[in-house]
Parts: C-alpha cells; sequence; structure tokens
C-alpha cells in the first residue's frame, strides 16, 4: 500500500504516543477509548429496512463496546460532504463521525483531504474481507480506497421485473433492444445524471465498446468521442421505443420502480441485487417478481463508511466500522429478511460456524444466477458520458 | 420608539437573511460558473418552462379565487369556502402533487375507470413536455392561498362593514351584485392581494417537489436543475446552480417589474371600467359553484387516494381498488419529532406575527417595499442556497445544531410568508377607529389591544396559520441547520420518502397536513367577525 503524504503526516503527529507493541494491543486501547462516545453516522435513511438495521447495530454497540450510535438520516450523500467541507474551512469540530459513503463523493473528500485514516488496516475484522475475489472493497471506482474508507457491502447492476408479464427478460443489451422494440413504450431508464441512470448507460457501453480494457484509465474528451460511439449508436436505435418515444425520462430509480409495480413498465433497475426480493418482501412486488444480471457481467461496485477528519469520536468511529464487518453484522444485514444487503467478506476466511450464520435461503425475486461484476469506470468517464448524453437526449 | 421598531425585524430576520447571501457572492461572481451555467444545453429551455408554469398557475389560480370569491361573498356557503379553503391550503404540496398524480396518470385511477385493458394508456397525462400537469396542479394548490388571503383582506372587521354598506349603496344606484363587485369589492381587494398574487407566480416558477412529480424531465424546469446542481458533491457544480438561481431570480424580477408596468399602463383604461354606470351584471354564482365542486372534487378524491396510497403496498393496473391493504407504513412514525416540530412552528409562527406588527406599527408604509423584497427575495431563492448560506454564516457563531438557529433558519422563510400576507390588510387598516379611541382618551396600548387588535384578528389569525404551516413543512432549512443533532417532522419524513416508498411517503404527507389543517381551522373560527 502506498502511504500518502498525508498519511505519513498523521504517522508523525503520533510518533508521541509510540503505537503499541502489537496490533491487538493497538485494537484494545481504541475500544477503551472509544467507550462512552456518541458517534453521529451519518446515512441515507431512504428505507425502513436499512434504517432498522442500524437501530440494531446502535443497540448491540452500547450493549458491547458503550458507544451510542446516532443515525443522521440523510436524502443525500453529498449534503454530509457539504456539511464537513464547511466545517473544516471554518475550523470546527465535526457534527458526522461516519459517514455511509462511495464513488465520488468519496474521491471528493479523499482529494480535499477531508477524511481521517489510512484506519481500515487497523480493524481486526478487515482482514475477513474478500479483498481477492471482490477486488471493489480496495478500490473504489478506480480509484484506491488507501484504507480510508471501510467496505460495508456490495452492489451489482440488476434489473428485475414481473416475471407473469415478462417471462424471457433480456439477458444483455442487445436482447433488451429487441424487447423494446416488441413491447414499445414499456422500457425506459432514469435520465442521467441520475446515479442508475448513468449506470444504466455505463452497462451499455460496457456491452457495445470496442475494447472494454479502457474502462480503468482515466479518459480524455477526444478518446471518449471515439471509444463512445457505439454506445450512442446503440442508444439512437434504442430510445424510439422507450417510454413516451425516448423523449422524456423518469427522474429517478424509483420512479421507474413505482411504474413497473403500477404495470405502466415492463422493468425496473436496481444496485441491490436483492432489490426485487425486498420489494416482493414488503409487498410493493407480487411473489412472480424476477431478478437477472447481464449474461456478461453487470457494473458492480461496493459501499464503504468512511471518518471525516474533523470528527471528535475517531475511535468510537471504527470501532462501529469493525463492528459493521464482523461475521454477524454482515449475515444479519445479507439476510433477505433484514435488509438483503450482499456481504463483503470472504466466507472461506470465516469460523464454521459464522460461515453457517449466511445461510440464507432462497427467496422469491432474487437473483438465481449472478453474473460477475464489471468493476466501475474510471471517474472521468462519468462527467463525460452525463453531458454527451444532456447534450443529445436532453432538449 | 419609532425608529428602534424595527430592529426586531431586521436583526433576527433580515440579516441573517442577508449576510447568508452575501455568503454566495463568490461563487455569483464567478466567472467559471456562469460559463458552465451558460453552457448547460438545457438553461434556456429549463428557463422558459419555469416561467411559463409559473405565469399560467398564477392567472389560473387568480380567476379561481376571484370566481369563488364573487359567486359566494356574502352568501351563505361563505364559510364553507373558507373551511375549504383552509383545508386545501393545509395539504403540503408534495402530497397534493402525488394524490393529484395518482387520478390523472396512465396508470391513475382515471385511467382505471374510463380506459381499463391489461395495460395502462399511452397517454401523457403526467410529466408532459410542455408542463401541463405540474401547471394546472399548481394552479389548483395555490387557490385556496388566494383564497385566504381574500377572506384576511374581506373579512377584517374595519372593512366588511363599509364595503357591506358600498356594495347595498351600488345597488341601490342600480348596479347588479355582480357589477357592484366588480366596482366595490374587486379593486381594494386585488390591491391588498399584490403581493400574494406575486408569492404565488414566484412559487410556481420555483418549485421543485411538485416539479419532480408531476413536471417535465427533458428538458425539467430550471427550480430542478438548480435543486441537482446546488445538491452536487461538487463545488464547482454548486457555483454553476449559485449562478442559474441568480439568472432565474433576475428573470422573475424582470416578470414580476413588467407586470407591474403593464398594471401601470392599463390603469386608465381600468378606471374607465371602475367608473361606468350599473350594469345588470349578475354574481358569477353557477359558474362558482360548477368550479368549487370541481375542486372540491379534485382535492378531495387527491386526499382519499393519499389515504389508500398509504395503505397499499401494491395497487398494480387496471384494479380500481388495492388487492390488499397493509399499516406497514404507517408504522413508522414516531412521536418525538411530531413534538419538536409543533413547539418549534408554534414559537417561529408567533415570533414572525410579532415582529411583523412591531415593524407595520412603527415603520411609515413607504419602508415595506424594502421588507416585502427582502421576503419576496427570501422565497425565490432556492433554500439549498439560503439555507446553505446561513449554514456558512451560522457555523462559527456556535448556532448550528442549536435550536436557537434552527429557530432563525426557519423564521427566514415563516416572516417572509406573514408580512406578505399582512402587508395590505394590515396597511389598509382604516386609521380612524383608533384615532376615535385615541379621541376618547384611551392610551396607545389599550387603543391597539381594544379596537384595533380585534379588528385585525381574520388577517392577523390567518397569517400566524400561515406561519405554523409554513414553518412545519419547513425540510432543507431544517436538515441543514439540525446537522443532525435534532429531528423534526419533515426530515424524518423526506429523508424516509427519498427512498421512493409510496405508502410511506403517502402516510407522512398525510400526517404532515395535519397540524397545519388544526391551525387554519382555529384560525377561521378565530377570525370570523363576533358582532355579525
Amino acid at each position: 500500500m502506498t502511504l500518502t503524504r498525508r498519511g505519513f503526516a498523521s504517522l508523525v503527529a503520533m510518533a508521541p504516543f509510540l503505537p503499541p507493541a502489537s496490533a491487538e494491543e493497538g485494537w484494545a486501547a481504541i475500544e477503551k477509548q472509544a467507550k462512552g462516545q456518541t458517534v453521529h453516522f451519518n446515512a441515507w435513511g431512504g428505507s425502513p429496512q436499512v434504517n432498522d438495521y442500524i437501530a440494531w447495530a446502535g443497540a448491540e454497540l452500547r450493549k458491547r463496546h458503550g458507544i451510542t450510535l446516532e443515525h443522521v438520516k440523510l436524502t443525500d450523500t453529498a449534503e454530509a460532504v457539504r456539511r464537513v467541507r464547511d466545517e473544516v474551512k471554518a475550523g470546527k469540530d465535526g457534527s458526522a463521525d461516519l459517514i455511509w459513503i462511495n464513488g465520488q463523493n468519496f474521491h471528493v473528500m479523499k482529494e480535499e483531504q477531508l477524511l481521517h485514516g489510512p484506519f481500515t488496516e487497523d480493524l481486526p475484522n478487515f482482514a475477513l474481507v474478500d479483498t481477492d475475489g471482490k477486488p471493489t472493497t480496495l478500490v473504489d471506482f478506480a480509484e484506491g480506497t488507501e484504507g480510508f474508507e471501510s467496505p460495508w457491502g456490495m452492489a451489482q447492476l440488476t434489473f428485475f421485473a414481473d416475471g407473469a408479464r415478462l417471462a424471457a427478460p433480456p439477458m444483455s443489451m442487445m436482447e433488451l433492444l429487441d424487447l423494446a422494440r416488441d413491447e414499445p413504450g414499456r422500457i425506459t431508464y432514469p435520465a442521467p445524471p441520475d446515479f442508475h441512470g448513468t449506470t444504466f448507460v455505463k452497462q451499455a457501453l460496457a456491452e457495445t465498446m470496442a475494447d472494454r480494457a479502457q474502462l480503468p484509465l482515466a479518459i480524455g474528451k477526444a478518446e471518449f468521442i471515439e471509444a463512445s460511439k457505439p454506445l450512442f449508436d446503440y442508444l439512437d436505435r434504442l430510445h424510439p421505443h422507450l417510454w413516451r418515444d425516448g423523449k422524456q425520462f423518469p427522474q429517478s430509480q424509483a420512479q421507474v420502480t413505482q411504474m413497473l409495480a403500477d404495470g405502466e413498465l415492463l422493468m425496473g433497475l436496481t444496485f441491490n441485487p436483492n432489490e426485487a426480493a425486498n420489494l416482493v418482501e414488503n409487498g410493493t412486488l407480487p411473489k412472480t417478481a424476477i431478478s437477472w444480471q447481464n449474461r456478461g457481467g453487470s457494473i458492480g461496485n461496493t459501499h464503504f463508511v468512511a471518518i471525516p477528519i474533523n470528527s471528535r469520536s475517531r475511535a468510537a468511529a471504527q470501532v462501529v466500522a469493525n463492528f459493521l464487518l464482523s461475521p454477524e453484522a454482515q449475515s444479519r444485514k445479507a439476510n433477505l429478511r433484514i435488509w438483503g444487503d450482499p456481504t463483503v467478506l470472504d466466507l472461506d476466511k470465516l469460523t464454521p460456524a459464522d460461515r453457517a450464520l449466511f445461510a440464507d435461503g432462497d427467496a422469491p425475486g432474487a437473483v438465481k444466477a449472478p453474473a460477475r461484476a464489471i468493476p466501475e469506470p474510471h471517474g472521468s468517464w462519468a462527467p463525460l458520458i452525463e453531458a454527451a448524453w444532456l447534450e443529445r437526449y436532453g432538449a | 420608539m419609532s425608529r428602534l421598531g424595527a430592529v426586531p425585524l431586521l436583526l433576527l430576520w433580515a440579516l441573517p437573511l442577508l449576510l447568508a447571501l452575501a455568503m454566495l457572492l463568490p461563487a455569483a461572481l464567478d466567472g467559471a460558473a456562469w460559463r458552465m451555467a451558460l453552457a448547460h444545453p438545457q438553461l434556456w429551455p429549463a428557463l422558459a418552462i419555469s416561467l411559463g408554469a409559473g405565469t399560467v398557475a398564477a392567472l389560473i389560480a387568480t380567476m379561481l379565487s376571484l370566481v369563488l370569491i364573487a359567486g359566494f361573498y356574502n352568501s351563505r356557503t361563505w364559510h364553507g369556502l373558507q373551511a375549504l379553503a383552509a383545508a386545501g391550503l393545509a395539504v403540503p404540496h408534495l402530497a397534493f402533487a402525488i394524490g393529484f398524480g395518482f387520478l390523472v396518470m396512465p396508470s391513475g385511477l382515471l385511467a382505471r375507470l374510463l380506459v381499463g385493458g391489461e395495460a395502462p394508456p399511452r397517454w401523457v397525462t403526467v410529466q408532459d413536455p410542455w408542463g401541463i400537469a405540474l401547471t394546472l396542479a399548481l394552479a389548483l394548490k395555490e387557490s385556496p392561498f388566494l383564497l385566504c388571503a381574500g377572506f384576511a383582506v374581506l373579512s377584517r372587521g374595519d372593512k366588511a362593514g363599509r364595503i357591506r354598506a358600498e356594495t347595498r349603496a351600488a345597488a341601490s344606484l342600480g348596479h347588479a351584485p355582480g357589477s357592484a363587485f366588480l366596482r366595490v369589492v374587486l379593486p381594494p381587494l386585488l390591491r391588498e392581494l399584490r403581493w400574494p398574487l406575486a408569492i404565488v407566480f414566484v412559487y410556481g416558477a420555483t418549485v421543485v417537489d411538485m416539479a419532480l412529480v408531476l413536471g417535465p424531465t427533458q428538458p425539467p424546469t430550471l427550480a430542478t436543475i438548480i435543486w441537482r446542481a446546488l445538491n452536487d458533491e461538487d463545488p464547482a457544480t454548486n457555483a454553476m446552480g449559485i449562478a442559474m438561481t441568480l439568472l432565474l431570480t433576475m428573470a422573475l424580477t424582470a416578470a414580476l417589474g413588467g407586470v407591474a408596468l403593464l398594471l401601470r399602463a392599463a390603469r386608465r383604461g381600468l378606471r374607465g371600467l371602475l367608473t361606468a354606470g350599473p350594469s345588470p351584471l349578475r354574481s358569477p354564482r353557477v359558474l362558482a359553484t360548477a368550479l368549487g365542486i370541481l375542486a372540491l372534487a379534485v382535492l378531495t378524491l387527491a386526499i382519499l387516494v393519499l389515504v389508500i396510497l398509504s395503505l397499499s403496498p401494491r395497487w398494480p393496473y387496471p384494479a380500481v381498488l388495492p388487492p390488499a391493504a397493509s399499516i406497514a407504513a404507517w408504522m413508522n412514525m414516531t412521536l418525538a419529532p411530531l413534538w419538536l416540530s409543533l413547539a418549534l412552528s408554534f414559537a417561529v409562527a408567533a415570533a414572525a406575527v410579532a415582529l411583523a406588527v412591531l415593524w407595520f406599527e412603527t415603520q411609515p408604509p413607504a419602508r415595506d417595499r424594502w421588507v416585502i423584497g427582502i421576503a419576496l427575495l427570501a422565497l425565490a431563492l432556492p433554500q439549498l442556497a439560503t439555507a446553505g448560506g446561513q449554514y456558512r454564516l451560522f457555523l462559527p457563531l456556535g448556532l448550528t445544531g442549536a435550536l436557537f438557529g434552527l429557530f432563525l433558519a426557519h423564521l427566514t422563510p415563516v416572516a417572509a410568508y406573514v408580512l406578505i400576507v399582512l402587508a395590505g390588510p394590515y396597511r389598509a387598516f382604516d386609521r380612524r377607529y383608533v384615532a376615535a379611541a385615541r379621541a376618547l382618551s384611551a392610551p396607545p396600548l389599550t387603543a391597539w389591544l381594544r379596537v384595533k387588535l380585534p379588528l385585525l384578528k381574520a388577517p392577523l389569525s390567518t397569517a400566524a396559520a400561515i406561519g405554523f404551516a409554513v414553518a412545519v413543512a419547513q425540510y432543507v432549512p431544517a436538515q441543514l441547520i439540525a446537522a443532525g443533532r435534532w429531528s423534526t417532522l419533515p426530515m424524518e419524513a423526506v429523508t424516509l420518502s427519498s427512498g421512493g416508498n409510496r405508502p410511506l411517503t403517502a402516510a407522512f404527507a398525510l400526517v404532515l397536513a395535519a397540524p397545519p389543517l388544526f391551525a387554519f381551522l382555529a384560525a377561521a373560527l378565530l377570525g370570523r367577525p363576533r358582532w355579525r
């Protein structure tokens, strides 16, 4: 791992409090320091299941570590980014101690040196993470995490539908085009720069481009025009068959889901492979719901937790991050009846007893044949994709 | 004394707002931000849609309210209309948008009742590229506000009697009721309603939550683009949002100025109409009844639909009734944020009315245009910008995460509404009543408390209720200034709704409607003249 300049600086700053002899002792000291601290966990609050899960974690953390976990519910993580930026600029203590984060929000905070770290290597449970099988636990949208965020859960672009209305789901972007031709006006996707909309376009890019090896690399405008030609050829062919003839697009993934549930659309899209199972569980979708990932793989990433540099409860925040990585917390999170968020752990690294926690029966709506994850393109692609899309289809 | 009466309002309301706006200046003057804004391919069409929706919605709302007032003024249905307007005003904008949307959208109730079939018809009834659904919903939702403001004017103790007398005089001169209304009631009414009318236009052109549900998407309204830009994690995109905000504000100011000039030019022609002799124009009772019933039907259906939506996780097309009911959404309600919201909103509304009254009592009317200008600015600018500026302003002062900071942040929009609703009726008060009381040797305070306050209780209680309703509905300032240390009702509601779960959104919308509903009903009871 490369030591960033700031990482080095913080090591120097900590020199007077010489690190204890062993990692265990070091962690014990952090746990001791954490006792009695309050962690304001800034996390999206749009899902009752997630909120309940965080409340459960809070109760456990109080019992085991004497830590108070306050869930600060956000509608958009960027809000916490702006708040921390303003606070640091004003030299104030942080109102956030832990942020649920990934992608662009992480890049910005890391670049602007708003994050505490590196800290993940200190977390005992980090050793259980499947960093080989799930490389996105170390690489967030093609940028190394460098220990500044701790993985929490896995995400992968997944489509879903009511199997009673759509018996043969399209397993690739080309099959999607055929379906749209057969069912005009019943397919659509959220307009970029909505996160899910951009991801749909990235998926189309990955499936149409000549050389996918370009994706993890930074790209300039001129090269992008060349590389994205097949993409826009594809979208030009697809759009006339979409909802509202591809002239209007829904505003969000939630809206697409609602239109699917109401019967206006044939399929929806999500980043949580278990979302459809969840929606069956809470009654939004019928038991005939199905989910799938495109045959050749689909865009996947990891979501993380990070600690702002101006947090006053860094020790407790690390204990929380470590607890969230424990087999108990991860298996509970992966449980379809509780949240259904796939684990970041390597089950082979767990004890048989811990592994048994993950034994989760099949549920209606769950993905039957998972495809491999295509890592997110380098961060320079998204702005170019969004700008080009807006230019072509925006007005 | 007279000069100092302005201090509380300026210190607690104008200063925090203007200083917050000053925090945004660097972005507003940033050349790169302007270049980015002007290069945005959707900028001009989005601006056109925003201005169009705001203008047409304000025109329809004005016509609808005036027809209803003209049709029912001095009739037995008058108080019923007041209660209906109060109910309509209490319904949150987003709630109405969702309910209205579910009535007219392709998979909505109307299509299920009228069309049926396997799959929904391919109607373009919501999110239409011209913004028609948004405009209609805005017009319907804003009419109750204009009606309430109109009632505040017409029920005022000092004025009600005079208007009745003048109407009678007009009748004796041969004016039919419609003609008398046009020439006696309407002119002072419109004069006192000019700021509420302005705010309806400004609101329609800047609304975000309704536009997200009902408005066009390619291009969306400019306010939607601004909202997204200000929400972004990238400071350069935030700055572009500020530049676009400035542009939208300039366009709104120009539009309002243009209307003012047009009216000035048309004054001569209007005077001729107003002083024309008696005409047999009848009051538009039939039209008012028809429109009233239609508005009532849409409002009732929208609320009813919300209740059903809150209880049905799934309601697939073409079922006319949902297949199963569930109270799961209602189980997410927690009471702690409700108490904080009620207490905070009550305090803020009371303070706003007190500050406004203090201003009107101590300052010459000529100065009103400044505070009204600031009030319009407070309501026209996106709250992500104003509250974002306030966040940066309050941060070094230790006001973020503090109750007093929350109070000040809520006061910004609340006092603005109270000033706008109160300015017309308060300034038009017939001073001779107080003069008479003083002549009978009542001390100033006694004269105010015993004479002016009772005569002004209709507009004061309406303004307080509107202030309370506005305070209860605040999300953005609450979320930003609370910094995660406090939780109010809309914070719970909006964060949970961000997941797009329709039963949850509907349930919270109904809960958010309840406190203002009680406030408006209380105001309608309080404001009713006792001497009738």
